[in-house]
Order: C-alpha cells, then structure tokens, then sequence
C-alpha cells in the first residue's frame, strides 16, 4: 500500500494553539478593542490640554487683578502715592464709583480672592490624581498586552513547527512518488495525502504570519502605551509638585491674608498689605508656573506623541492590508514565506535544521 | 506645639478629632438662637473637618490662635473641596469598583476615600466664609419707606464667627444715596455695594458704633442692631505627656478658673466655649453689659471724649444690652459661674457633655 513507509499521523495531529482561534478580521478586532483603551487615555490627555488653557487663563487674570490690588496700595500705579492708588482703586470696583456713602471691604474682596485661588489650586491638585489613576489603569493594560504578546509568540512557534512537519512530509511524499508507477492506484493514494498536507499546511502557514503579525503589532502597541504613560506620570509629577507648594503657601497665608485685609479696612499698615499680597501673588504664580509649563510639556510630547500614534495607525492598517492583500496572493508564495519564517525561527531557537527540499 | 503662621496654629490628628468634636457638641449645647451662625451649617463644616469625614485625606486642621476656632483656611477647604468634588465626581468611578482595587496603588485608595467625602460634601450644609443678605420686611409705596433685615455672617479678623443682624427703614426721598434696592415689583431687596461695605468693617465693632453710623445716614431710621459672636474658645486636650492648647488666648475674667481646671485636668480634656450677643436698639429697656469679657462702649470712653459721646447717644433714643454664655466641662462650672458673679455678671453656664 503507497504511504506504508510514511508516517501520516500528522495530518491527524490536533495543534493547539492558545486562545481563541486568529484570522485577519479577528486580529483586526482585537488589535483595534486593545487600541480603543490607549485612544481613550490620549482623548483624556487632550481634555487636559484644554482644561490647562483655561486654568491659565483664570489665574492669569486672579494674579493681574491681585498685582493690580499690590500696585494700587503701594502708591506705584498712580503718581499720588497711597491715597490717590486707593481711591482710583476703588473707583474701579462696580457699584462704587459715585458712592459717597461708604467703599467695598478690602478684607471681603481678599478673601473673596483667596477662595477662588484656594479652589484653582485644589482643581489643578484633583487633576494629578486623576492622572495618577490614568497611569494605573496604563500599567495594567501592558500587562494584559504583555500576556497577549506571549500567546501570539507561543502560538507562532506551535505553527512554526507545525509547518514544518507538513512540510517535510510533502517532500518525503515526493520523494516516494518518485519510486513509483505515475497515475498508478498508490501514487492516486499519495496525491491525496499530498493534498492534505498542502491543505493543512495553506492553513497553518497562514496562522504563522497572523501569529507573528499579531505579536509584533501588540508588541508596538505596547511601546506606544509606556509612552503614555511616561507622559502621564511626568506631568502627574510636576502638577503634583507645584500644587503641593501653592496649597501649602495658601494655609500658611490666610491669616496674614485676612489680618492684612482688616487692617486696610481700618486704612493702617499699607506696606504690610503690599507684603500679603505678594505671598498670595506669590502662591498663584507658583500655580500659574505650573500651568505654563504643563502647557510647554503638552505641546512638546502630547503632539509627538500624538504623531506617532498615528504614525503606528498607518502601520497598523498597512500590515492589516499586506495582510488582506496577501491571502490573495498564490499560495505557494505563502508557503514558502511561512517556511521561511520558521525555519528562521528554528534556527534562532537552535534547534536542528529542518529538512529542506532535496534533503 | 507652636504657631506655624501668623495667629495659626495646626491641630494634628488625633487631637483634631477630639477638638471638633467637643467644639461641634459644644455649639449645639448653647442652644444658639438666631442672633448667631447658623448652627446646622457650624455642624456640616465642623463634621467636614474631621478624619471620619475625609477619611484622612488630611493631617489636621488649621486654627486662629487667639480665638480657639477654625480658621479661614479650614473654613474654606470643606467649601472648595464640596465645589470641586460636585465637578470631580462625575469621572470617577464607583465605590464598590475604587474600593475592590484600593490594594493595588496608593491612588485607588486615595480615590477612594476622596469619593466617601466628596459625596458627603454634597449632602452637607457649611458654613460660609462671609455671607450677606438682605430681606424685605415691609414695604409701604404711599409713603416710599421700606423695612429691612440685613443679615451678615462673616469670619472675623479677630478669629470670631460672628452675625450681624440689622432692622433699619429707608425712605426713599433720599434714595440717591440708597442703601438697598427693591425689584420693580417692591418684593425683593438687595443691599446695595455701599451698604454691604459698611456693615461688613464695622461688623468687627460693637453694636453701638453700627447703630450710630447707619443712624447718621440722612433717610435711614435704625431699629436694631444686634451681634452674636461665637468665640473665643479655650480648650486643653491631653495628648503624648502634653496638653494642647489654644496658644494666643487673652487673659479675661474667666483666667482664674480656667487655670485652676488645668492645673487638676488629669487625662480628660478640657474646654471653655463662650457665645456673645450686643444688641444695640431701640426696644432695650436697660442699658448694661452682662459680658464678663466685654465692657460697654461707654466704660471705655475718654474723659475728654465723654461730653462728645453724651451728646451723640442723646441724639438716638436706643439702648445696649450686652450678654454672654458659656459651655464648658463640667469641672468649669462652678468656677466660671463665680467668676463672672466676680465681675458683677450672671451668665448662663452649660456644662458640656460627652
């Protein structure tokens, strides 16, 4: 009987790979859910940049007006000294301009003040938490990434082999047909296994480029991810640092802050309302500082990185479509590719060469 | 212990704990009326500053010296922390998710905790840091006058949290220079920046001085100006071989009894809360001060001043009346009663319970 020296239990063999079966659609699927967490973190990023704009924006114009306040008191912004500064001041403040009666409270409008700037400070210190979080659910998602990693490249080295094996017996079938009549009942018999194997082997050479594919694709994913991350923990770092600062200024001013705002309601120790106010001053250009930088940090790395994301998309799509492209070509192509692969594999792997052609 | 800024002292947990809940249990023995704070917003903000509330998101709070209160610091936090949480809130996910991975990063916990007291936040009334208002009272458009209350809560320079509640009729042949404003159908009043000015400096001065200032305005006819003042408060908790104290309280009165309750404290703690009322009006059928701690404004009075200040109380038919009461551990009580029956007052006295 043809075949009796050949052993064709591989064509019998269950080969089992890990998770769920791979095809492109579903690579692409899952490539893309993978993507969809990183997508969120980045619209997250982007949120931020523009809730840093608008942060900026309300504490430069708390800081101008406290400025505007120290200025005024210190007799610099008009050429009247206390007095005239005081009461040009004042003139400013709506609803006071031609009221005789009495003035608005210097220690209202400063605590007033101080209130506002003590919620800046703790809205920008919520964000570092916030980013903290992002960061966690980062590490976590590598992981996961990580495991995906390790099945693809597991299931790539099972279709490897698996290749191979099939592939030395369509040789070997060759080889026996050689010995014997063409178009006879055993060489019938051998074609049919043949064709098998060449079935089998379409099949799995297929997996094998999916396999490494998919590996090297999570592999990327996961890069763009640690850079994520590296972004968030930096800028979680630094909002973190100025806020702390800003926070810890406030409370040890309020007194000072309230004491001095007295003290200017009862028209005594104006120096020492210069002086207040500057600590205050002091702690919101801290803030501000931070938001400034922030928005540098943000323009340098959010829009590379944001660059090369989609630098990684075109990637993405351009494998998925070689891939798309490629189950089209002829299959012997395929195959050969797919051999190619897992002889290189082997090799790497040091195992003993397989059995080429001719062998 | 030490100040950490100017008239700021840090109380750190656990003794913080233990002083707002003394303070909190304090306040609501003194039965405040409404000349005060409002006593249910005191409760939110002093339930706000402690660690069951945050859940030690913070080491402590922070305090005036002089008075033994909360400070505009601690007074503001709970009031940001209530507005940012509402926004926060949102994008945070659910307790049952933040506390299964409270293990895992520092941050969940923190998340954690910050969701607890965030959500408390939104059920919780606080005090303000200031807060005027003005309410109608009656409204006679025949004869263009109007009556109102004005009523302004503030966090005093000197440390106190106070109220001041004002009765005054304006006219309105004078309403250029008008201190509240009427919607154009009569019903709803609003001070005007003049007046919450006003009242908002001199509500650091007595009665007296409040109720002559808005007097002088021509147009302006005051009934009653009437203050409550929470504060100063004394306490001495017990806490690692030392005894945690107000650290800028003044010498008054109540020094004696105050002292000799230290000196026998053993490990209990210790507090002496008192709560002022200066009513200036026209209602008052004596003029005297019951305050152990304050005086009349006319105790005070130069000799070369006094012809001018006779001459200006003639002018308004008004009277004060000046009170005080206190709550205090039940050690105080004797010692406190007599010593205000020493200065030629008789004061209610709580004894503090719990």
């Amino acid at each position: 009987m043809a075949g009796e020296k050949l052993n064709l239990d591989i064509l019998q063999k269950d080969v089992a790979y890990s998770g769920e079966g791979i095809s492109v659609k579903s690579l692409e699927e899952n490539i893309h859910e993978e993507r969809s967490v990183q997508n969120v973190k980045v619209e997250e990023l982007k949120g931020l940049r523009e809730r840093n704009v608008e942060i900026q924006k309300s504490l430069a114009e708390e800081v101008g007006k406290l400025r505007k306040f120290g200025d005024y008191i210190d007799g610099t912004a008009t050429k009247g000294g206390f007095w005239a500064g005081m009461k040009e001041m004042l003139s400013h403040l709506p609803g006071l301009k031609n009221i005789a009666i009495s003035q608005r409270s210097i220690e209202e409008l400063l605590k007033q003040q101080y209130q506002i700037s003590a919620t800046r400070v703790k809205e920008a210190a919520e964000y570092v938490d916030t980013l903290k979080q992002s960061e966690q659910d980062l590490y976590t998602e590598i992981d996961r990434i990580n495991e995906k990693i390790v099945e693809m490249a597991t299931n790539e080295s099972v279709a490897a082999d698996h290749v191979l094996e099939l592939k030395a017996l369509i040789d070997r079938i060759d080889a026996e047909m050689q010995t014997i009549e063409a178009g006879s009942v055993d060489a019938r018999e051998l074609e049919g296994q043949q064709d098998k194997a060449r079935a089998q082997l379409a099949m799995h050479s297929a997996n094998l480029q999916l396999y490494s594919s998919a590996e090297d694709r999570y592999a990327s994913l996961k890069n763009n991810t640690r850079k994520l991350v590296q972004t968030i923990r930096n800028l979680g770092q630094d909002i973190g640092q100025y806020t702390t600062a800003a926070s810890i200024k406030l409370d040890m001013a309020s007194a000072q802050i309230q004491a001095i705002g007295t003290a200017a309601d009862a028209s005594v120790v104006m120096l020492e309302l210069k002086k207040s106010l500057d600590v205050m001053t002091e702690s919101m250009n801290a803030t501000t500082q931070f938001v400034s930088e922030t928005q540098v940090f943000f323009r340098k790395n959010l829009d590379d990185l944001l660059n090369d994301l989609d630098t990684f998309d075109e990637t993405t799509t351009k494998v998925l479509d070689d891939n798309i492209e490629f189950s089209k070509q002829i299959e012997e192509e395929r195959i050969e590719k797919a051999i190619a692969k897992a002889l290189k594999n082997r090799a790497q792997r040091g195992d003993t060469p397989a059995p080429t052609e001719g062998d | 212990m030490a100040l950490v800024a100017l008239h700021t002292q840090h109380l750190l947990e656990p003794v913080s704990s233990t002083y707002l809940g003394m303070l909190g249990r304090a306040i609501r023995a003194a039965r405040l009326n409404k000349t005060f704070p409002e006593r249910r917003q005191l409760d939110g903000t002093l339930r706000a500053l402690g660690a069951q509330a945050h859940h030690g998101l913070y080491d402590g709070v922070y305090l005036d010296s002089r008075s033994g209160l909360p400070n505009m610091a601690s007074f503001t936090r709970p009031l940001a922390d209530r507005g940012v949480g509402e926004r926060a809130l949102d994008g945070y996910e659910d307790q049952a998710a933040l506390d299964a991975k409270r293990d895992e990063a520092e941050v969940f916990a923190r998340m954690a905790a910050k969701r607890r007291y965030f959500e408390l936040l939104q059920t919780l009334t606080l005090a303000p840091v200031d807060e005027h208002r003005v309410l109608l009272r009656r409204h006679e458009p025949e004869s263009s006058r109007a009556s109102f209350r004005v009523e302004l809560t503030k966090l005093d320079g000197s440390g106190a949290y106070l109220r001041v509640v004002i009765d005054l009729t304006q006219t309105a042949s004078v309403w250029s220079h008008k201190l509240v404003d009427l919607d154009t159908k009569g019903e709803v009043a609003s001070g005007t920046e003049a007046l919450r000015g006003m009242v908002y400096r001199f509500a650091s001065y007595d009665a007296e001085t409040l109720f002559i200032r808005l007097h002088e305005l021509e147009g302006v006819h005051v009934e009653r100006v009437q203050r409550g003042i929470l504060g100063p408060m004394r306490f001495s908790i017990p806490h690692e071989g030392e005894h945690v104290t107000v650290l800028e309280s003044r010498t008054d009165a109540t020094e004696g009894a105050w002292s000799a309750a230290c000196q026998t404290q053993g490990d209990s703690p210790l507090m002496m809360a008192s709560f002022a009322t200066d009513v200036a009006a026209l209602d008052v059928r004596e003029e005297k001060s019951n305050d152990p701690l304050a005086p009349l404004l006319s105790d005070g009075i130069r000799d070369v001043e006094r012809a001018r200040y006779v001459t200006l109380r003639e002018r308004y038919p008004f009277r004060v009346y000046k009170d005080r009461k206190f709550v205090v551990t039940p050690s105080l009580v004797d010692g406190v009663r007599q010593a205000c029956v020493a200065v030629g007052c008789k004061n209610l006295v709580y004894p503090l319970r719990g």
